[in-house]
């Protein structure tokens, strides 16, 4: 049974039913590696929450749902079994495909991006296109930083192995942030911001946070400025951003 | 499974057929409508597809995995306010969805199995299914349900537990 068992307790038929926040799931994860105790209630529960999802009667969805979803995978299998296609220029084209809709006004989220921050991308460019080249094993992507917010910041993401095993940011030069704030670290897929964990620098503005979330299919992660605890939802444009 | 995980499309449309309908059955009767757990059941299939070498056998069924990418794409839908109308109507109860009119063999057998579970379900204390169904169906997080029900937050948590281990013994009477 961990140290932090007593907090958590109360935690594992909450974890199953999905009724803990963001935060709260992250945290009672971070958790369950070292607590036995919690591992084995999981899986006593476990039975009845999957019988939950047997109870809802039959409904039957569209043709167009099965026609919508095969195209995409039938679409991405040609793509796998194209070796002469570069995989360089397939991450390039999603990454310029992420920048574009915040010139159109497509995206709400992306067109946070500001003329800063796309001005930052050129500069960073380089360095991402270059580390798309890297091993399937695991690769380390350049941060794009806002250079009027963040001026003395770098920072990257390293993923290891394939992307479904998340990752981790490092920063350097972050602007120590008062104490009712921390910096908070989002995936953006679809324009659509899923928070993956908070993190504050240390005096000489390092620091590292987790990515646990699947990167399959993201866009970027993302760095925000939020109150102490964490926001549902990111309240500002993002300060560091990496493009997938 | 192994042939999906090696990437053939032909493998994943079996999948698809085979779970399809219980993965937008979940998703509808999360969310309410039919554009949204279509939306949400694409999403998910998707994901599944993308992530398919994550599936480990020794950790459940496929249609366990299945509907539980369903079940936490749904609950990311209805906190992130697409189905806001949803959350009222789940707050004031459930609600049986229109069935398909005319059920295949599958279908049936899901059915009889839907009416078993929800049987077992209605022998929890009310208290306690409906902090589970605030939970699991709508999408509320354990402090949203003590405010909503005017609840110490404790107290819920503990309601959560003792319904599900109540409906785990439930379920394992029903089989025996």
């Amino acid at each position: 049974m961990a140290r932090d068992h007593e907090r958590h307790a109360d935690d594992p038929a909450a974890y199953l039913l999905g009724a803990l926040s963001e935060l709260e799931r992250q945290a009672f994860e971070r958790h369950l590696m070292g607590c036995s105790t919690c591992g084995e209630e999981l899986d006593h529960l476990r039975p009845a929450t999957e019988a939950l999802s047997r109870s809802v009667s039959p409904v039957r969805p569209s043709e167009a749902l099965k026609s919508s979803v095969m195209e995409v995978v039938e679409r991405e299998a040609d793509e796998r079994e194209q070796p002469s296609r570069p995989r360089a220029a397939t991450g390039i084209r999603t990454r310029l495909r992420a920048l574009v809709p915040s010139l159109t006004g497509r995206g709400p989220v992306v067109a946070w991006v500001s003329a800063s921050f796309l001005l930052a991308v050129g500069l960073a460019f380089g360095a991402v296109g270059a580390s798309l080249l890297s091993d399937d094993d695991g690769r380390t992507l350049a941060a794009r930083v806002d250079s009027v917010r963040v001026p003395e910041a770098s920072g990257s993401l390293t993923i290891a192995g394939d992307q479904t095993r998340g990752a981790i940011l490092r920063v350097q030069g972050m602007p120590s942030l008062p104490s009712r704030e921390v910096y908070q670290v989002w995936i953006q897929r679809d324009g659509e911001m899923v928070s993956q964990s908070i993190f504050s620098v240390g005096e000489d503005g390092g620091g590292a946070a987790a990515v646990p979330d699947d990167l399959e299919g993201a866009d970027s992660v993302e760095i925000t400025r939020e109150p102490s605890g964490g926001a549902r939802a990111p309240s500002g444009k993002p300060v560091v951003s990496v493009g997938l | 499974m192994t042939l999906v995980q090696a990437g053939d499309p032909r493998a994943f449309e079996v999948l698809f057929d085979r779970h399809s309908g219980a993965a937008f059955s979940l998703a509808y009767r999360m969310v309410g409508n039919r554009v949204t757990a279509e939306d949400i059941s694409q999403e998910a299939f998707l994901s599944i597809w993308r992530s398919r070498l994550r599936y480990r056998s020794d950790r459940g069924s496929v249609r366990t995995w299945v509907l539980g990418i369903v079940h936490h794409r749904a609950i990311d839908a209805l906190r992130r306010n697409l189905v806001h109308d949803r959350r009222r109507a789940t707050a004031e109860g459930l609600e049986e969805r229109q069935e398909a009119p005319e059920l295949t063999d599958v279908e049936v057998v899901r059915r009889d199995e839907a009416r078993q579970v929800r049987s077992a379900i209605g022998t929890l204390p009310s208290e306690q299914s409906r902090v589970v169904e605030l939970a699991y169906f709508g999408g509320f997080t354990h402090s949203q349900i003590a405010e909503m029900l005017g609840t110490p937050i404790g107290t819920v948590k503990g309601r959560m537990r003792l319904g599900l281990e109540k409906l785990r013994r439930e379920l394992v009477e029903q089989v025996a």
